[in-house]
C-alpha cells in the first residue's frame, strides 16, 4: 500500500459492495454503442480501465423507456438484448478484481424525437433549451410506465453481472426534471413542494432496489446546482439527498453540478474552470447524510483527488477524463509512479468535443483511448535508428512509440526548447494547463531513453549524418500571409508573434480568426488585459466556432463582454490602408473599414514540408511524415499521426 | 418531341422514362455498408415507377469518409446486388454513385487527412487538407476503377461519377480549389478525364456511365462559371453517357439544394445551356428542385433537358410516376428542407414531413402502396429492432395490400352523410392524415373542424415569408380527403359527449395554444403571438421586436414578412447566430443573408425580460447588461401549449395526435395522425359489430 495517498487507497463499503479504492471512473458518454447496445469497443474500454486500478466503475447511462433516446448512440437498456453485451463488460472488469454500477436513466425533456419518433415525456410541456421541442407532461399511467422501465433495467443489468446500480438524476434526466422548480410546473402531487417534486426519484429508489434485492448496491446522483434561472440549488440537494438517506435503500451519492443541455460547460469544466470548483456540492450533502458521497469536477492527478478525502469533502472522487487520458492512472497513483501519469489537459477535444458531434470518444493525447481493442504494435523485430525532425506533439509521439518497441530514437528540435505549438499555444493564462501536453511528452520521452537534441537545425545532410534507417519528419508549420496582407506590411503579425513576444500590439487591434478555434480568442484574451482595444473579426458567423465543441463558448463570451472586446462576423479582409483593414460585410455586399494600429492574423499556416521533399528527392533513406507538415490541423492529429508512424517502423 | 414518361436511351440501357431519382444522403447505411434499409427505401421508389434509381454515393478510396453513415464502396457490393435486383424487379435502371469528397470531407471518422488538390480549407470545419501527392492521385482513380468494376459485377446497370457538389473531381476542374502548378493544374481536366476513363474501363462496355457535374460554381472570381461549365461538359460528355446539371461548391453548399426560398427549377436555364453545349453527345438531365410533374414534363418538351431529377419529389411521393400516368394527383414536396437533408453529425435518418414512413420503409406499415421490401436475409438478424420505434399495434404492421385508390374507386360519397365510425376533432394535419388513412382502411371517418377552412396551424405558417409552399401539404390533403368521402363539418365545435360517444374511435387533434411567457408584460405593452401576427392581428405604428427563442424558420418568416411590409424589425435571440437550428435544412446562412439585405435589426445573444408600453427591456445572456429596444410591439415567436381543453372535458383518455400531444412540426402531426388510422381495428369487423 502506497504511502503517498494514503486516503485514496482505502477500501470503502457502499452497501453489499467493497470497492478497493476511491478512484471512480464515474459514467460518461462513449458513443461506442453499436445498434444501440454494448460493443466490443465498450468491453476493452472499460477492461483497460479495470487493469488500470479504478476502484470503482460506473457505466455510461442505459435508457428506461423507448420514449428516451435524444442521441443516437444510447444504449438500450429497456430491450433486453443488452444482457450478453452487459455480461460481456462485466467479466472483463472482475476479472481485474473490479466492482462495476450501470447507470440508468431517462433524460425526460432533455430530449428530442428525431430518433424515437416518439412524443418526448418530462414533468411539464417546458422546452429544453438546447432541444427546443416541446415535451409533453406524463400522465399518472405514464409515470407508473417510466417507474416500471427503471426496475426492467436494473433488472437486466443484475442478469448481466453488474454490482450495482446509479440512477442519473442529476444533470440529464427526467428526474432532474421533476426536482426542478425551473421546469417541473406540475400542480399534481408531483409538483410544488420539494417532497412533491422528490416523489417520482423515491418511486424510483423504491422499485429498483426491489427490482435488484439486497446484494447489490444503489446510488443515486444528484444535481448540486442547476446553474440555471429558477433552478435546484445547494440547499434543495441537500434536502433530497435527506429524503433518499432517509428512506433507507440507497447506499450512495454521487455528485454533480449543471444542466447537460444548458450548463454544461461547469459539468465537463475546461481547463478555464479551477480544479475543484464542484467540491462544494459533496461537501454540503456529507455534512448532512451518512451515506458516501461522490465527489467530482476536474481532478486531474492524485494528490488533488487525495485531498479531497483529507479534507473530508467527499469520501469517493470521480476521476473521468484523468482516466481516460491515462488508463493506468490508479495504478501509477498506488505504485507512487504519480510522475508517470499522462495528466489530462481538460482541453475537451477529443472527449467532450467528440460526444457533442455523435462520435466516438477519443483523447487528444492518448492515441489508445477508444482503440483499447485493437492490438497494440508488436516490439520491433529490429532496433533501428530513427531520427526525428521536430519536436512538438507530432515528432515527440513518434519517437516515444518508435523507442518503446526497441528503436534507437534521437529527436531534432530547432528551437531551444522542445513542444512546437502546444508550448506556444499555452503561453496565454487561461490555457496553461494545455502545457501538459508537452510536459506528458517529455516525460515520456525521457522514460523511453529517446535523445532530445533541441537547437538543432536539420538539412538532409544533418539527418542523414546521423546514419539513420528511417527518418520521421514532423517539421510543423509555420504562419502564413494571406494575399491581402502582404509580408512587408507593418504592424500585421501572427498569433504565434504575439504569443512568443516578438510582437506587442498595443492600441486598437483586430485579430482575424479565420481558423475558429482559440488562436484568435485567446490572442484577443490577451491583448485586452494588455488594455488593448480589441476587435475580432470573422468571415464566419460565429467568433471561435468551434469553442462551443470544448465547452470554451461561454468563457470566451463572458470574457469578451467583461472586457468590451467587440465581435464582427461575416467580414472578409480585402486589404490594409494606412489607418487600418478593409472588409466586405458579405451578406449585403458592403465595404466596411475598421480603423486599427495592429492586425493579428489567425489564418491556417503553412505546412514546413521541404525537408520532407527534399528527403524523398534525395532517396536511400526511408522517410515519414507527420503532424502540421502533411497538412496543419490540431494537436490530436499530430499524436495519433506521430504514433501511427512510431507503430509501422 | 420527347415527353417525361417516354423511354430515354441512355448509353447501352434504355430507361423507362425520364424520371430520375437523384444521389442523395440517407444514413440508411449500416456501417459503411448499403443496407437493407437502403434496398426498402429504393425499391419503394422503382415500384412507384422511378426510370433511374441513383443509390447513395459510395466513397471511392478509404481516405473519404465524409459522414458516419456514408457507404464506402469497399463495402458496398452486397448491398448494390440487393438494390439492384430490387429495384429491377420493379423496372428501373440502378446507377451506383461514386466519388470521394477531397478537401470537403471530414478527418473526425477516418482519423486520416484529408486529400485535396491544393491546401483550402473546408469552409465550415476549416479544416485544412494535404496537397495530394502523385501516387496518391493515382490510387483515388484506381479506387474509382475498382468501385465501377465492383458496382457493374453487383449487377448495377451502370454508375454516376460526382463531380458536383462535394467532390475531389470538381476540386480539381475548378481554379477556386486548384491551385496546382503541376500537370494536375495546367490542365485542370486531367483528373476528370483520367477518372471518367478508369471507370468506363472499371464498369465495361455494358454499363452505363454517368457525370454529375457542377457547371456553375456562383464564384466567378476563381470558380467555375456558366460558360466554363458548358465548356467542360462539352469537352467531358463524350466520355460519358449522361451529364447531370447542378450548381454550387465550397462557398454555396446551400446552393445545390435549396429549400422552398429559391423558385423551383432554379437550374433549368443552366441545364439549357449546357445540353446546347454536350450537343447530343449525352443525355443531359436537369436537377434543382424540379418537384411538380409540369415542371419536369415542360422542361423535357421544350428541349431544356432530356430527364429530370426529381429526388425530393419522391421522397415526397414514391409513387409519383405512376400517378403522373394515370393523372393523379402527386402528395407534393414543399421544399421545407426539414427531415430529407440528412447530412447532419446526428445522423437523422432521411425521411419526409409530408410522408414520415420515407425512410422508415424497413419498418413502417405501407399506406396504399405495394408491400414492404424484403430485407437482405444476412443482416435482418443484425437489425436493431428498436422497440420504440413503432407503437403501433402488431396487426397494423402487417404489410396493407391497399391499392391506389383512384376516383372511380374511390369510397362512397353516402359515407359523407350518413352516421361515421370514426371522429377526428381538428383539421389540422395531424387530422387530415388520420382522416385519410382512416378512409382508405374503409372506415366511414367524420372530420370536424371548428374554423372555417382545414390546414390548421399550417395555413397559419405558410403566411410567412417564403413559406407558401406549406399550404400545398394542406391543400392535397384536403382534396385527398374529399375524394375519399370523409364528411366534414366545419366552422363546428364537437361537444365533449359527442367526441365521448366515439371511445377510441375518436381521435382529438385539437392543436396548439399560446405558450408560457417567460418575461413580465406591463399594463398597455402590446404582445402578440407569431401566430397571431401570420394570421394578420393589427400591429400598432412603430418599431417592431420579434423574439426568437426557437431558431427555427417562423420568427425568420415574420421577421421578414414584417419588414417586407415596410415595418422596422429586430429580431432579437439568445442564440449567437439567428435562426441558430436551421443548419440541417441549409437555410441558415441564406435566412441570415435575406434578414440583413432587409435590414432587419439582429440582436444577438440577448434575453427578452420584459415588455412595457412602448420597449422590449433585453438582457445581455453574458454580461448581465440591460438593454431597452423600443418597440410598438413584440411579437412572440417562442412555444407553444397543447390545447387541451376538449380532450379534459371528455375524460383525459382519448387518444390525441399532433400538437395536442405536444406542439411539433408537421412531421410529428402527419406520422401521429397515420399511426392512429392504423392502429383502427379493421374496419370490415366494425361494420360487422355494429
Amino acid at each position: 500500500m502506497s504511502s503517498r495517498y494514503r486516503h485514496l487507497f482505502t477500501p470503502l463499503r457502499l452497501g453489499p459492495v467493497v470497492v478497493p479504492n476511491r478512484i471512480v471512473f464515474s459514467a460518461h458518454l462513449t458513443n461506442y454503442a453499436e445498434d444501440n447496445r454494448p460493443s466490443a469497443q465498450h468491453v476493452a474500454y472499460y477492461d483497460a480501465r479495470a487493469k488500470g486500478g479504478a476502484g470503482l466503475i460506473v457505466t455510461e447511462e442505459h435508457s428506461t423507456h423507448p420514449t428516451d433516446w435524444p442521441y443516437e448512440k444510447l444504449i438500450h437498456g429497456f430491450s433486453p438484448d443488452v444482457i450478453p453485451g452487459y455480461r460481456r463488460i462485466t467479466d472483463a472488469v472482475h476479472r481485474h478484481g473490479t466492482p462495476i454500477f450501470a447507470q440508468i436513466n431517462h433524460n425526460g425533456g432533455q430530449a428530442s424525437s428525431m430518433y424515437s419518433r416518439l412524443p418526448v415525456w418530462a414533468a411539464s410541456a417546458v422546452a429544453d433549451p438546447l432541444f427546443r421541442e416541446v415535451p409533453k407532461e406524463v400522465d399518472r399511467r405514464e409515470i407508473a410506465e417510466i417507474v416500471a422501465g427503471y426496475a426492467t433495467v436494473a433488472e437486466h443489468c443484475r442478469a448481466g453481472g453488474f454490482d450495482g446500480v446509479e440512477l442519473q438524476c442529476s444533470h440529464s434526466s427526467i428526474v432532474r426534471g421533476f426536482l426542478s422548480p425551473a421546469v417541473n410546473v406540475r400542480t399534481d402531487q408531483y409538483g410544488g413542494s420539494l417532497e412533491n417534486r422528490a416523489r417520482l426519484l423515491l418511486e424510483l429508489t423504491a422499485a429498483v432496489r426491489q427490482a435488484i434485492g439486497p446484494d447489490l448496491a444503489l446510488g443515486v446522483r444528484l444535481c448540486g446546482d442547476e446553474l440555471v434561472e429558477g433552478g435546484t440549488t445547494i440547499d434543495d440537494a441537500v434536502e433530497v439527498a435527506r429524503l433518499v438517506e432517509a428512506q433507507g435503500v440507497t447506499d450512495y451519492v454521487n455528485t454533480s453540478i449543471g444542466v447537460a443541455t444548458a450548463s454544461l460547460f461547469m459539468i465537463e469544466a475546461s481547463m478555464q474552470v479551477p480544479p475543484g470548483y464542484a467540491l462544494f456540492v459533496p461537501s454540503a450533502l456529507r455534512k448532512a447524510i451518512d451515506l458516501p458521497v461522490v465527489g467530482v469536477g476536474r481532478f486531474k492527478d492524485p494528490l488533488q483527488a487525495d485531498r479531497a478525502l483529507i479534507d473530508g469533502h467527499c469520501d469517493l472522487v470521480g476521476v473521468v477524463r484523468g482516466q481516460i487520458a491515462d488508463a493506468d492512472f490508479a495504478a501509477k497513483a498506488r505504485a507512487g509512479l504519480a510522475e508517470d501519469v499522462r495528466l489530462c489537459l481538460s482541453c475537451n477535444q477529443e472527449c467532450v468535443g467528440r460526444m457533442g458531434l455523435n462520435r466516438w470518444l477519443g483523447c487528444i493525447e492518448n492515441p489508445r483511448t477508444g482503440r483499447e481493442e485493437q492490438p497494440a504494435a508488436a516490439p520491433a523485430a529490429a532496433a533501428r535508428k530513427v531520427v526525428v525532425v521536430g519536436g512538438g506533439p507530432a515528432g515527440m509521439q513518434a519517437a516515444v512509440t518508435a523507442a518503446r518497441r526497441g528503436h534507437r530514437v534521437v529527436v531534432l528540435e530547432k528551437e531551444d526548447q522542445t513542444g512546437g505549438q502546444a508550448r506556444v499555444a499555452a503561453l496565454v493564462p487561461s490555457r496553461v494547463e494545455f502545457g501538459d501536453i508537452v510536459r506528458n511528452l517529455r516525460h515520456q520521452c525521457h522514460g523511453a531513453g529517446v535523445e532530445v537534441r533541441t537547437g538543432t537545425t536539420a538539412d538532409v545532410e544533418g539527418v542523414l549524418a546521423h546514419q539513420p534507417d528511417a527518418v520521421v519528419v514532423a517539421t510543423g508549420a509555420e504562419p502564413a500571409r494571406p494575399p491581402w496582407a502582404p509580408p512587408e506590411a507593418g504592424n500585421v503579425v501572427d498569433v504565434r508573434d504575439v504569443l512568443e513576444g516578438r510582437a506587442v500590439p498595443t492600441g486598437r487591434v483586430v485579430v482575424v480568426d479565420e481558423v475558429g478555434f482559440h488562436h484568435a480568442t485567446s490572442v484577443a484574451e490577451l491583448l485586452a488585459d494588455r488594455g488593448c482595444q480589441v476587435t475580432v473579426v470573422t468571415p464566419g458567423m460565429v467568433v471561435g466556432q468551434d469553442l462551443g465543441t470544448t465547452l470554451d463558448l461561454e468563457h470566451w463570451e463572458a470574457k469578451a463582454a467583461t472586457r468590451g472586446i467587440e465581435q464582427r462576423t461575416d467580414l472578409v479582409p480585402l486589404g490594409l490602408s494606412a489607418g487600418g483593414l478593409h472588409l466586405l460585410h458579405h451578406p449585403t455586399g458592403t465595404n466596411v473599414e475598421e480603423p486599427c494600429d495592429w492586425v493579428v492574423l489567425a489564418v491556417p499556416p503553412q505546412p514546413l514540408d521541404g525537408l520532407y521533399l527534399d528527403l524523398v528527392a534525395h532517396g536511400g533513406v526511408e522517410v515519414h511524415r507527420a503532424g502540421d507538415c502533411v497538412a496543419p490541423r490540431r494537436a490530436h492529429a499530430a499524436v495519433i499521426e506521430g504514433h501511427r508512424v512510431g507503430e509501422i517502423l | 418531341m420527347a415527353a417525361l414518361l417516354d423511354p430515354l436511351p441512355l448509353g447501352p440501357a434504355v430507361a423507362r422514362n425520364r424520371v430520375v431519382f437523384g444521389p442523395h444522403e440517407t444514413n440508411l447505411a449500416r456501417r459503411r455498408a448499403v443496407s437493407d434499409r437502403h434496398v426498402a427505401y429504393y425499391r419503394r421508389r422503382a415500384a412507384g415507377g422511378a426510370g433511374v434509381i441513383v443509390v447513395e454515393e459510395a466513397a471511392v478510396h478509404p481516405t473519404d469518409w465524409p459522414y458516419e453513415r456514408s457507404p464506402l464502396a469497399a463495402d458496398a457490393g452486397p448491398g448494390w446486388a440487393a438494390v439492384a435486383g430490387a429495384c429491377h424487379d420493379e423496372g428501373a435502371l440502378v446507377l451506383a454513385a461514386l466519388g470521394h469528397s477531397g478537401g470537403q470531407g471530414s478527418s473526425a471518422y477516418s482519423q486520416l487527412p484529408l486529400w485535396a488538390p491544393s491546401r483550402v480549407p473546408e469552409v465550415n470545419s476549416r479544416e485544412v487538407p494535404k496537397w495530394m501527392e502523385d501516387h496518391e492521385i493515382e490510387a483515388v482513380v484506381t479506387g474509382f476503377e475498382l468501385a465501377a468494376r465492383d458496382a457493374a459485377a453487383a449487377g448495377c446497370d451502370g454508375v454516376e461519377v460526382n463531380a458536383g457538389q462535394h467532390s475531389l473531381v470538381r476540386q480539381f476542374l475548378s481554379g477556386l480549389t486548384n491551385h496546382r502548378a503541376d500537370a494536375w493544374g495546367s490542365d485542370r481536366l486531367r483528373f476528370a478525364r483520367q477518372v471518367l476513363e478508369a471507370v468506363r474501363r472499371g464498369a465495361g462496355k455494358r454499363a452505363v456511365v454517368g457525370l454529375r457535374l457542377c457547371c456553375d460554381e456562383l464564384a466567378p472570381w476563381a470558380g467555375i462559371t456558366r460558360a466554363a461549365g458548358a465548356a467542360i461538359a462539352a469537352q467531358l460528355a463524350p466520355l460519358v453517357d449522361v451529364v447531370t446539371v447542378v450548381q454550387g461548391s465550397i462557398y454555396t453548399i446551400g446552393a445545390t439544394r435549396p429549400d422552398g426560398h429559391v423558385e423551383p427549377g432554379f437550374n433549368l436555364a443552366l441545364t439549357r445551356i449546357v445540353r446546347d453545349a454536350v450537343a447530343g453527345a449525352a443525355a443531359v438531365v436537369a436537377q434543382g428542385s424540379v418537384v411538380e410533374v409540369a415542371m419536369a414534363e415542360a422542361a423535357v418538351a421544350d428541349g431544356t433537358c432530356d430527364a429530370a431529377e426529381m429526388t425530393r419529389a419522391q421522397i415526397a411521393d414514391p409513387d409519383l410516376v405512376k400517378k403522373a400516368r394515370r393523372g393523379r394527383t402527386v402528395r407534393p414536396c414543399i421544399l421545407c428542407n426539414q427531415t430529407c437533408m440528412a447530412r447532419d453529425v446526428r445522423n437523422p435518418i432521411v425521411t419526409c414531413v409530408v410522408d414520415p414512413s420515407a425512410g422508415h420503409e424497413h419498418e413502417d406499415p405501407v399506406v396504399g402502396g405495394p408491400r414492404p421490401a424484403p430485407v437482405l436475409g444476412q443482416e435482418r438478424g443484425q437489425a436493431p429492432d428498436a422497440p420504440g420505434r413503432v407503437v403501433l399495434a402488431a396487426a397494423a404492421r402487417e404489410p396493407l395490400e391497399l391499392p391506389l385508390a383512384t376516383p372511380s374507386t374511390a369510397m362512397a360519397p353516402a359515407a359523407a352523410s350518413g352516421p361515421g365510425d370514426v371522429l377526428v376533432v381538428g383539421g389540422g394535419v395531424a387530422g387530415l392524415e388520420a382522416a385519410r388513412v382512416a378512409a382508405l382502411l374503409g372506415h366511414r371517418v367524420v372530420l370536424a373542424e371548428r374554423a372555417g377552412r382545414l390546414g390548421g396551424m399550417v395555413r397559419t405558417a405558410a403566411r410567412g415569408a417564403g413559406r407558401h409552399r406549406l399550404d400545398r401539404a394542406a391543400d392535397w390533403l384536403e382534396a385527398e380527403v374529399r375524394r375519399l368521402g370523409v364528411g366534414v363539418r366545419l366552422g363546428e365545435e364537437v361537444a365533449a359527449d359527442e367526441v365521448s360517444a366515439f371511445g377510441g374511435r375518436a381521435l382529438l387533434c385539437t392543436g396548439s395554444r399560446p405558450g408560457r411567457r417567460t418575461y413580465r408584460v406591463d399594463a398597455g405593452a402590446v404582445v402578440r403571438t407569431a401566430a397571431e401576427a401570420l394570421d394578420g392581428a393589427e400591429l400598432p405604428a412603430g418599431p417592431l421586436v420579434v423574439w426568437d427563442p426557437i431558431g427555427g424558420p417562423i420568427a425568420i418568416s415574420v421577421a421578414e414578412r414584417l419588414s417586407a411590409e415596410g415595418r422596422d424589425v429586430s429580431l432579437v435571440t439568445p442564440d449567437l447566430i439567428a435562426g441558430n437550428e436551421l443548419g440541417r435544412s441549409g437555410d441558415l446562412a441564406p435566412a441570415n443573408v435575406r434578414l440583413q439585405q432587409a435590414g432587419v435589426a439582429i440582436e444577438r445573444r440577448m434575453l427578452l425580460r420584459a415588455v412595457t408600453p412602448g420597449a422590449a427591456h433585453l438582457e445581455h445572456r453574458f454580461s448581465g447588461e440591460p438593454r431597452a429596444l423600443s418597440a410598438a410591439a413584440v411579437v412572440d415567436a417562442g412555444h407553444r401549449l397543447p390545447d387541451e381543453r376538449l380532450w379534459r372535458e371528455t375524460g383525459e383518455a382519448l387518444p390525441r395526435a399532433g400538437d395536442a400531444v405536444a406542439p411539433r412540426t408537421i412531421y410529428e402531426a402527419i406520422l401521429e395522425g397515420r399511426r392512429w388510422a392504423l392502429s383502427l381495428p379493421a374496419a370490415s369487423r366494425l361494420e360487422a359489430s355494429a
